[in-house]
């Protein structure tokens, strides 16, 4: 019986958390165009202040903003390790030069530049969606967003979306009854922890049948309570909470689009290097 | 009756759910309580009153917060990694375990603890057809898969698994729950000659008074993460007041007799079982003719 949070979600009631989530899944897509329009020191710069100005705009603490960085910090040293030495820059950028090594300033601010743009998109991708935006008002934008698509080409985008909500709200009902199998299997001498890596693979069999004997139940449980409710698929179907842009939605993309043309605007200032 | 020896005990221990979240919730505190050998003792309580923990705690699968688990007088985590020893001489079978049958046939499903054992083939053989006897599975399921059978059956193939691996200690966690009157007498019944036959200890969680009447030598009431009481059935039912202050019914007998009492009938205290009763009215019954006799 362990409390497990499922998700990053951070509840709170700051101005992010408040925007329209259909707005936060455009802007992040923004968001990250912008930060690949990037390509000059001063634009860069810019990037890096509006993360910060977005981080304070979700009063997510800077602990949990870190952790949410840590998992791809080697995938960031290691490009920016293989930017330093590899790009090959004007023989008069040359900055220190041994053996074989030969490192420009091209280099040093293309693995910086680097090292900001994945900051961009991890805050860009956690603050607008993951942390501000519960699963289930995600899969509702996502629904909502992708409605045209039904229109066009008669794509089963509610049920889809049915599919992802109903993914994620047995997530932690699975969680707690793998807990209960483990316990029971282990009450009959279950032991994952010696033998082989075969051995131990074999030790999963009593949890995962039982495991997936339960979700097929529960499956076919929830199938006939949604038809006893009649459920019949997404057409003409309304609901219970309609999402409705406000004005401060609109506020949020007319920044973003500032963002965009501030961005294009300041890859022309020759500041320090531009790419 | 004989001298009891003190089979598992529990002293001062204290288990916290979640501790230091908002979601904080003390399930057991500071309980000190033996379990005797060769002996049925149910324990009794609300729902939250911690009995679930308790068991769990019996067999190592909860290590408590503070305190010691005792089994013969050796503490359970002294040797952390040897816990599956525990496991072996404490056999728990948790609230609905029919979840947790996965083997192709009822006969693999029950043989699985017992060849966790390291047993030979003909013993393990031999043990899951006494264990099957004792859980009332009739021959003619034993070669069915698990999953074709009704609930009380899963039920029984379950229990008969942990009851294979021939346990010091059998804890059932609800084996009843759920439950048509004939099937609750099927798996009660059953555990309580299967305990006579082997005088290993028995140890049945419930919250059904009647059930703890007809089956259990001893009895522990649990209230508030915390055993109230403690004895044999007999002394339990006597005190009818404090079970119903711990927010828990008597049986139903229990309960009729008392009204009767409070009537100006003379019924002997410590009835609590259906036939214990017909007896005592009889009784009243013949003793009044004799009056109107006189």
């Amino acid at each position: 019986m362990k409390s497990i949070t499922f998700g990053q979600f951070y509840p709170s009631s700051s101005p992010m958390h408040r925007l329209d989530p259909r707005m936060k899944v455009i802007l992040a897509i923004l968001y990250i165009v912008c930060s690949f329009l990037c390509q000059s020191t001063a634009a860069f710069i810019a990037l890096l202040v509006s993360s910060v100005l977005i981080i304070l705009l979700s009063n997510i603490p800077a602990k949990i903003v870190l952790r949410s960085v840590r998992p791809i910090l080697i995938i960031i040293m290691i490009t920016s390790l293989i930017n330093v030495f590899m790009v090959k820059g004007e023989p008069e950028n040359l900055l220190v030069s041994w053996n074989f090594i030969n490192i420009y300033t091209e280099g040093v601010f293309n693995a910086i530049f680097i090292v900001v743009r994945i900051f961009a998109l991890v805050i860009g991708s956690s603050m607008f969606l993951t942390y501000t935006t519960t699963p289930i008002m995600l899969t509702d934008a996502i629904e909502r967003l992708l409605s045209p698509l039904h229109k066009l080409f008669k794509l089963k985008v509610h049920e889809f979306a049915m599919m992802m909500t109903i993914a994620l709200r047995f997530i932690p009902t699975f969680v707690d009854e793998a807990d209960k199998i483990i316990s029971a299997q282990k009450s009959r001498g279950m032991d994952f922890n010696s033998g082989g890596l075969i051995k131990r693979a074999k030790a999963f069999v009593p949890v995962l049948i039982p495991l997936f004997a339960s979700a097929y139940h529960k499956a076919i449980d929830l199938a006939t309570a949604m038809e006893c409710r009649c459920y019949r698929g997404g057409d003409g179907r309304t609901r219970m909470t309609v999402l409705k842009l406000k004005p401060r939605d609109f506020v949020a993309f007319l920044f973003m689009l500032l963002l965009g043309v501030g961005v294009v605007l300041l890859n022309r200032v020759p500041f320090l290097y531009v790419m | 009756m004989t001298e009891k020896n003190v089979k598992l005990s529990l002293q001062d221990v204290s288990f916290t759910y979640a501790k230091g979240t908002p979601h904080e919730m003390k399930a057991l505190d500071n309980v000190s309580l033996d379990i005797y050998a060769d002996t049925v003792t149910g324990i009794i309580g609300h729902t939250g009153s911690g009995k679930s923990t308790l068991v769990q705690m019996l067999n190592g699968l909860i290590k408590p917060e503070s305190g010691r688990v005792l089994i013969d007088g050796e503490d359970v985590w002294a040797k952390p990694k040897e816990i599956t020893k525990v496991r072996f001489k404490v056999g728990l079978v948790m609230q609905y375990p029919e979840y947790q049958l996965f083997e192709a046939t009822v006969k693999e499903d029950i043989a699985y603890g017992p060849k966790n054992l390291g047993l030979s083939k003909e013993e393990v053989a031999e043990r899951v057809k006494s264990a099957a006897a004792f859980a009332g599975i009739t021959q003619d399921i034993m070669e069915k898969s698990p999953f074709e059978l009704s609930g009380g059956q899963k039920r029984r193939v379950a229990i008969a698994g942990i009851m294979a691996m021939h346990p010091d200690v059998l804890v059932l966690d609800e084996p009843a729950a759920g439950l048509d009157p004939a099937g609750r007498k099927l798996i009660l019944g059953g555990l309580v000659r299967y305990q006579r036959m082997t005088h290993c200890a028995v140890v049945i969680v419930s919250h059904s008074m009647e059930d703890m009447a007809l089956y259990c030598d001893d009895i522990i009431v649990m209230e508030n993460s915390k055993p109230i009481m403690h004895g044999t059935s007999r002394e339990i039912f006597t005190q009818e007041e404090r079970i119903v202050n711990a927010g828990l019914d008597v049986p139903e007998v229990t309960a009729l007799l008392k009204s009767l009492r409070e009537n100006g009938f003379d019924i002997p205290y410590g009835v609590y079982t259906v036939d214990q009763a017909i007896n005592a009215l009889h009784e009243l019954l013949k003793q009044k003719k004799r009056k109107g006799n006189n």
